[in-house]
């Protein structure tokens, strides 16, 4: 047998545990989600079923309000991305493009608050939050996340601007162009890529926030999805497992898809782009 | 860069700094305030009570079985992920057929949010119609379905093999960039003196990963020390306490038993260990660039 083909099999077999019980939830998500009803809690319990409901997931979007907790998660996830970005770009660029005093501390800054967890200050977060009189309030959503994703999105922007060469910006001011010019014309194009990806990212970590939207939002016609899902399993005596499994199908499956496309640019913009 | 050195620069970082520092730097304050005030339920505070509430914290059973299930919970999580993401980045670091798909495959779970991977297993470890029930039945592992989540120690168990399970993309991620910066040549060098594979790994990957090995330590530790969901959506800290860690038992007071002061007490000294723990990362970065600006490759 040829070596490579030899040292593949070894290494699959070596994965394969792991692989499993990695895809086993997937396979029980998918499984449950086109399953009957009354096929739901069968003894003994097992892996097959007699039809695919594909109706499941028409119904759990009426029943469940998911089209709304959808919207929410949008709303949320697309305006503090935004907010974010608006705030972070000038101080990424700042960060990659000059010298200031205190510049040390401002990284220092920002890598703990990176590091900041938001459960750890969920209860005073809700307290300003009450003063600020914003409890049930989407916008309370943004404004935080927004805040905790900022460390993140300036850190990666900022790796990524120290990319772009600044001879173009340079050779701009020689022919006459303003600071600004050079950077609308000039810089902020070729940082698009990074922004973008930065962007997506910021998303990702709004889409799947749970501590603070669970805190913040008090009535379920402003529930985000993992909120909504989660109030489905909480605390009921009956649990409609097939719409709770849909409704995670909805919610995971295209996110999880553009994450895994994008994945490895989170690396080089994280933290660990410090250390190498 | 010449002349924009100065005041432009702050005027550009002054904005994003001013919400952090509000976000963040309100509720630290406030924390502190009310953790040394009588609350009453609604949140009124109710006058300066002095460390009463950290008194009150130290005297209470379950904030120590709290506190030993959290110690528990974060070494064992950043130990178990640890011994496995180490050996899965190596493999994901050599050429085979299936890499790719392989990565991605490994990836997943940290493409997935917690709430929902908590909210997936807790259906599948369903005492009565759970599907892993019915894969080890049919397996004929066991006769009867097992209630994986009825028993503390059980169910705390199996929600540290699934923080493993989502921590391990993460560390594996952070091995691969430190994999792949090590030097090519002292492995061939090594060959000629014909050292094994087992020699290599101890004597020539592990040195030379320490610091990748040491960040994602740190940065892992700070994670599963602060991690809600996984307990939170699975036994949400019980059956009866059984699962608690602090920041479940944290939320408990807060939210549901109304328990401001002690809280933000308990807040307080988490705020304090995750700080320790972040000093420590921000060294571990500032020492790797150090040591790379003196390499001259910075």
């Amino acid at each position: 047998m040829q070596p490579k083909l030899k040292k593949s099999l070894i290494y699959w077999a070596m994965l394969s545990p792991l692989v499993v019980v990695i895809l086993f939830p997937f396979a029980v998500m998918f499984v449950t989600a086109v399953r009957p009803r009354d096929e739901l809690f069968v003894y003994p319990p097992r892996w097959g079923f007699s039809e695919f409901r594909w109706g499941n997931f028409a119904e759990m979007w009426v029943k469940t309000n998911f089209g709304e907790a959808l919207f929410n998660s949008l709303y949320v996830s697309v305006l503090s991305t935004a907010l974010a970005l608006v705030l972070s770009i000038p101080a990424a660029y700042a960060l990659s493009r000059y010298r200031f005093p205190g510049k040390g501390a401002y990284r220092t800054f920002l890598l703990m608050t990176q590091m900041m967890s938001p459960i750890v200050l969920v209860l005073g977060l809700f307290r300003l939050m009450v003063a600020l009189g914003m409890v049930n309030n989407l916008n309370s959503l943004v404004l935080t996340y927004a805040a905790f994703n900022m460390a993140f999105t300036i850190w990666m922007l900022q790796s990524y601007f120290s990319t772009i060469p600044r001879d173009l910006e340079e050779a701009a001011w020689i022919d006459g162009a303003s600071h600004f010019t050079s950077l609308v014309r000039i810089f902020l194009p070729l940082a698009v890529p990074a922004m973008a990806v930065t962007a997506i990212f910021s998303f990702i970590n709004g889409w799947n926030e749970f501590v603070l939207a669970l805190t913040m939002i008090r009535s379920s016609d402003d529930f985000t999805l993992p909120v909504q899902i989660y109030s489905q399993v909480a605390g009921r005596y009956q649990v409609e497992w097939h719409h709770v499994m849909a409704g995670t199908v909805l919610a995971t499956v295209p996110v999880a898809i553009v994450f895994s496309w994008l994945q490895k640019y989170l690396i080089r913009g994280m933290a660990l782009g410090a250390v190498k | 860069m010449k002349s924009l050195n100065g005041f432009k620069p702050l005027a550009m970082i002054v904005p994003g700094l001013l919400l952090a520092m509000f976000i963040i730097g309100y509720p630290v304050l406030d924390l502190a305030n009310t953790s040394l005030q009588e609350v009453s339920r609604f949140g009124q505070l109710r006058g300066f009570t002095g460390l009463d509430n950290f008194a009150e914290v130290f005297a209470d059973p379950l904030f120590w079985d709290s506190l030993e299930r959290t110690v528990i919970w974060t070494v064992t999580v950043v130990l178990g992920t640890l011994a496995i993401s180490l050996p899965i980045a190596i493999i994901l670091n050599d050429d085979f057929y299936g890499r790719g798909l392989a990565r991605v495959i490994i990836m997943l779970p940290w493409a997935i949010s917690l709430t929902m991977t908590a909210v997936v297993w807790r259906w599948a470890l369903n005492g009565r119609a759970g599907l892993l029930n019915a894969t080890l039945m049919d397996m004929g592992l066991m006769a009867e379905p097992i209630e994986w989540l009825a028993e503390a120690q059980l169910a705390f168990t199996v929600e540290i093999l699934i923080g493993i399970l989502v921590s391990i993309p993460f560390t594996t991620t952070i091995f691969l960039g430190g994999l792949s910066s090590l030097p090519q040549d002292s492995y061939e060098a090594s060959m000629v003196d014909g050292a094994t594979r087992w020699d290599q790994f101890r004597h020539i990957t592990l040195p030379l990963m320490k610091p990748f090995i040491n960040i994602a330590i740190v940065l892992n530790v700070i994670y599963v020390f602060n991690s809600l969901p996984i307990i939170w959506v699975m036994t949400e800290g019980g059956p009866a306490n059984g699962t608690d860690i602090l920041v479940t038992y944290l939320y408990k007071l807060a939210f549901r038993f109304g328990q401001l002061g002690k809280a933000s007490a308990i807040s307080l000294i988490m705020f304090g260990v995750l700080l320790l723990f972040t000093i420590i990362y921000v060294a571990l970065v500032t020492r790797g660039e150090k040591d790379s600006a003196a390499k001259g490759d910075a």
